[in-house]
């Protein structure tokens, strides 16, 4: 109490000079914050989202004056959402985090600008096959062959030993990756990627000699750990997770050259903000950035000059020859037959 | 009999006018009190529903996702289908199944409570309820690990050596059934059990007193006095079973459809117009089913109660 009465008039005033300055002296910074305007990105929620935010957001843009507002939602809510600001003058979003497949079927129906990588200084860092006309790559990673090594031996070299029908009560199938495991089956099969049928029947081959199908990566991860299944694909990315919770599995890299995955950003038509998507793009291709991603995602850096310990590289990168060898979707083919697909997935496969 | 009966009918409702006239303005104060409830529905529910009755009708391309058009070849697609009937039926069968055998677990248990006299009729109150604690996704999550192929289950029937192999149970229809009949049996028990607080025991009583036994007690006197009560949850028991998602999804898997998890596959491909059409055909099963429901036994009961 004592010390509250002892607080005189003329010190509350001095404090409230204080307050003042420091107000004053923060202003020009908050009135830099202003200047620079509003970035409102688009991603997925969850980890992504988070990881933006912390490798991103906050260490390079926020910092340079920018506010950053993310609209979080699944791909498919924002396309359409996408889809359906196409007519106004001013959408509500700046930049758009999507899968390879979705940048392209959103270029296809033409609601997205074309990339001026002019724009960009870390263009010239950035792999050429990253480059997407009308999107930029962020991160990458590929479809690998998973196998458990005390089920599986000798370890699968290809995609066509992982679907081989012989040992298929051995195989494990994701229901949400049902897009690439028909790829990679098809490719397993001799097929194309824009020529699935030999995939399918493949495919039909390995259920018929027991195949499990898994609802989600989580349950496929959770089968591999209780040894249900012994092999299957998926992200080399996520392999490195599953290792880090001690499942026992191995990753192979397949002979037909693994299927890429790749996740970019894209710059909606009416973008309120065109210099912040810019910068966005030119923040996420910066070298911490996109090593931070590699440390806390486990997927590859898309610009050469992002340095991974190789201890971490050995597990989630590739090798030049492998990145060579990835193998892109036909992001056409896919586009036009993916309700077609998903409908022989679920009546025919799973049914 | 009936003609005084109806002129004494007839006078209480002349003397309730009057009474309301007297307050004045009660019609008013009453669509003021019902607006904003009403507001609230018409623009969170049925502008929302009408919108997605108009989706049905259009038509889908891969590349545009929803083009506008009136066409019914959504609902036709859906109903010349094995696969998307077949996915219909089981939703109907589960649900019915789970209804069925959430009101006969249901019943013994809300009589106990109701009729508990019992200084921890509230704490046993509280168990009931507990499990609503926790979502649904929660619950099927502990499911899972209960029964997985090396679940808790299955490795204690191994460990006693009641059987060799393990029992699949996980991504089967019993899980999805286990799993719902859990989700919804605290709805079962809570309807049920405020219903029978309310008939009063003497009603009981005065059967036991005049030679009834307690089968036929619960058959002429509990049941009948219950039937609205007993309608109410098996409607809600039955609504939430037919719009099941997480429970199907989670200890289904795969391979086993049910209409909820339908929809939201649908809407995950960006095929709204099918989607829109499929939430339709399941919006309006289960309204046309619980309205005969209750229309039946309304019937019933009326004529139950008539002289």
């Amino acid at each position: 109490m004592a010390a509250i009465r002892s607080v005189s008039r003329r010190q509350i005033l001095k404090g409230a000079v204080a307050i003042t300055s420091a107000g004053l002296a923060d202003l020009p910074l908050g009135a830099a914050a202003q200047s620079k305007g509003k970035i409102v990105v688009g991603t997925w929620g969850g980890d992504y989202a988070r990881l933006l935010n912390k490798n991103i957001e906050q260490p390079i843009l926020i910092r340079d004056g920018w506010e950053v507002i993310q609209d979080q939602a699944g791909d498919p809510e924002r396309r359409s959402k996408m889809l359906a600001e196409r007519r106004l003058p001013r959408g509500t979003t700046d930049i758009q985090g999507l899968s390879a497949l979705n940048m392209f079927q959103m270029h296809d129906v033409g609601v997205i600008d074309a990339i001026d990588y002019g724009k960009l200084r870390n263009a010239p860092n950035l792999l050429p096959s990253m480059k997407y006309p009308y999107g930029v790559g962020h991160i990458y990673s590929g479809k690998v062959g998973v196998y458990n090594p005390r089920l599986i031996d000798p370890a699968p070299k290809s995609y066509k030993e992982i679907f081989d029908p012989k040992r298929g009560d051995k195989l494990g199938i994701i229901d949400i990756q049902y897009q690439y495991t028909l790829v990679c089956a098809a490719l397993a099969a001799g097929g194309k990627v824009d020529d699935l049928e030999p995939g399918k029947k493949l495919l039909l081959e390995c259920k018929k000699a027991g195949a499990r199908i898994y609802p989600t990566n989580e349950a496929f991860a959770q089968g591999l750990k209780t040894e249900e299944f012994g092999t299957g694909v998926m992200w080399k990315a996520r392999v490195v997770q599953w290792q880090n919770a001690s499942i026992s599995v191995e990753a192979i890299v397949p002979a037909e050259g693994a299927l890429a995955y790749v996740s970019g950003f894209v710059i909606p038509k009416n973008a309120p903000s065109k210099a912040g998507s810019y910068a966005y793009l030119d923040a996420m291709l910066e070298k911490g950035a996109q090593e931070a991603f590699a440390i806390d995602m486990g997927y590859n850096p898309t610009v050469t000059n992002a340095v991974v310990a190789p201890e971490l590289n050995k597990r989630i990168g590739f090798t030049p020859e492998e990145v060579k060898a990835l193998v892109d979707l036909d992001y056409a083919y896919m586009t036009r037959n993916d309700v077609t697909l998903k409908e022989w997935w679920d009546k025919e496969l799973k049914g | 009999m009936v003609g005084q009966g109806a002129e004494r009918l007839s006078r209480e409702r002349a003397a309730r006018r009057l009474a309301n006239e007297a307050r004045g303005g009660s019609l008013l104060m009453a669509s003021t009190l019902l607006a904003p409830a009403t507001l609230m529905v018409a623009l969170g529910l049925v502008l929302p529903i009408l919108i997605l009755l108009r989706y049905s009708f259009n038509k889908f391309d891969p590349r545009l996702m929803m083009v506008e058009a009136v066409t019914l070849e959504n609902y036709v697609k859906f109903f010349t289908d094995p696969f998307y009937t077949n996915v219909f039926w089981t939703t109907l069968r589960v649900a019915l199944l789970c209804t069925l055998v959430c009101l006969v677990l249901a019943m013994p248990l809300a009589y106990v409570l109701a009729r508990s006299e019992s200084r921890y009729k509230n704490v046993l109150l509280m168990l009931v309820v507990l499990p609503l604690f926790v979502g649904n996704a929660v619950r099927a999550a502990g499911w899972m690990t209960l029964f997985g192929s090396k679940g808790a289950l299955n490795a204690a029937l191994l460990e006693v050596g009641a059987i060799k192999v393990p029992l699949q149970i996980m991504f089967t229809e019993k899980a999805v059934v286990i799993g719902v009949i859990a989700v919804n049996l605290p709805y079962m028990v809570l309807t049920l059990q405020s219903v029978i607080e309310g008939i009063p025991r003497q009603t009981e009583e005065a059967a036991f007193s005049l030679g009834a036994g307690p089968w036929t007690m619960s058959r002429r006197i509990l049941w009948p006095l219950a039937l609205p009560g007993i309608v109410a949850g098996v409607i809600l028991c039955f609504i939430l079973a037919m719009n099941a998602y997480a429970t199907p999804v989670l200890l289904g898997g795969p391979q086993f459809k049910m209409m909820g998890p339908l929809v939201f596959g649908q809407f995950r491909l960006n095929n709204w117009p099918f989607g829109a059409a499929v939430a339709f055909v399941l919006m309006t099963a289960t309204l046309v089913l619980t309205g005969a429901a209750n229309l039946l036994v309304q019937h019933r009961y009326r004529r139950g109660r008539s002289p």
